[in-house]
């Protein structure tokens, strides 16, 4: 066995979501009938569980173009992705050199203040938070978003 | 000057795929591209058994690789979770003496390799007095050390499972516990792959091939009922 590239490409946890489901392991409710192996559906129900899948194509490159005024570096961005932070706390391990880039001064306040606003509208919530009904800052947005990941699927 | 170059990766087909991923160029490149999945390309030279030659190709090569592959850790690669698409097969030369076809493949596999620094939800496996240990599902390996736990934090015992102990964190004269119904939030610290022993005694601990020391010592990192 050799090794040509370690590293050829990073995936989000929602294009791996991706991948999985047009393999089809979303929809046989037995699990044996998909050519899918049992240690893909472990990550199969992993993923599904957080943010990722409630989220589409669309949803992320509206997203990554919405962050273009924020100066984030790509790794961030993909992290923000995946965690989907909703409130400050969860959005400081995730960015470097908080206090450098995101200081308490009055425009940069709102900067910060911003980025977590977009968030909220743009990326939609976690399944666990839809199904208990609370709404962190989820604007009417989130439903043309919904109505277009059924039409993507 | 900030280019987006947006494309999609699809099926896995024999065909060379579309190429595509998410990708932002900024100006602040100081962090490393890495992500929790990302691909690893590999050339690998494949015997086919007989008994599979009245599948396609592609077909019986990818049961092949997936069986050889699936679920399990390749040093400094990290865990393979799926044969991701087939970029070329060479070969079906068929050596003396044996009765099958050998073929060089090159291909693509989707590792789970997080990044040191990177965040994560888990859930809590055990809770042992050196520490926790939490699981993802498809990776149990994950381990905070007391060391890494949040400061001030004391133990105790559970009071339902005599086995375990509970952790607690000391905040502001207020005691927040670490018990099983959240998801925890933890960031990498360190990811180990350990040489396979050359004997193990019974009833230790399985050999785990790949270990990820995590640590909640920071704002933001911990179940995330503590800061919601």
């Amino acid at each position: 066995m050799k090794i040509l590239q370690e590293y050829a490409g990073a995936l989000t946890n929602f294009e791996v979501l991706d991948f999985l489901r047009s393999r089809g392991a979303g929809k046989d409710p037995t699990r044996l009938i998909a050519g899918i192996a049992p240690s893909e559906y472990k990550v199969y129900d992993y993923l599904e569980q957080t943010a990722a899948s409630t989220q589409t194509r669309d949803i992320a490159i509206e997203f990554v173009q919405k962050c273009k005024e924020y100066n984030l570096a790509k790794a961030e961005i993909l992290n923000i992705l995946n965690i989907r932070p909703s409130c400050e706390a969860a959005l400081y391990p995730i960015i470097e050199d908080w206090d450098i880039r995101f200081s308490v001064e009055e425009g940069k306040e709102e900067e910060e203040l911003g980025l977590l606003k977009t968030i909220c509208q743009v990326l939609p919530p976690p399944p666990s938070v839809m199904e208990s009904g609370e709404g962190i800052g989820v604007e009417e947005e989130d439903n043309p978003d919904e109505q277009q990941k059924k039409a993507v699927e | 000057m900030v280019t987006l170059i947006v494309c999609f990766l699809l099926e896995l087909n024999y065909e060379m795929p579309r190429t595509c991923s998410i990708v932002c160029q900024v100006e602040i490149a100081t962090l490393d591209q890495r992500e929790m999945f990302c691909l690893s390309e590999i050339e690998h030279t494949l015997r086919l058994p007989p008994h599979l030659l009245n599948l396609p190709l592609a077909e019986a090569i990818k049961g092949e690789l997936e069986g050889l592959f699936l679920d399990k850790v390749i040093a400094k690669l990290g865990l393979c979770i799926s044969v991701y698409d087939i970029r070329s097969i060479d070969g079906g030369f068929i050596f003396p003496g044996d009765g099958a076809s050998t073929y060089t493949v090159k291909f693509r596999l989707l590792m789970f390799r997080p990044f040191l620094g990177e965040v994560i939800s888990a859930r809590l496996k055990e809770s042992s007095s050196t520490g926790l240990r939490l699981s993802l599902g498809f990776f149990d390996d994950i381990y905070i050390p007391r060391a890494l736990l949040p400061s001030p934090s004391h133990d105790e015992p559970d009071p339902e499972d005599k086995n375990q102990v509970r952790w607690i964190w000391e905040f502001n004269e207020q005691n927040y516990p670490i018990d099983g119904m959240d998801e925890i939030r933890f960031r990498v610290h360190s990811i180990q792959y350990p040489s396979l022993p050359l004997e193990q005694d019974d009833g230790s601990k399985p050999f785990a091939p790949m270990l990820i020391t995590g640590s909640l010592d920071a704002d933001g990192l911990g179940p995330i009922a503590w800061w919601v």
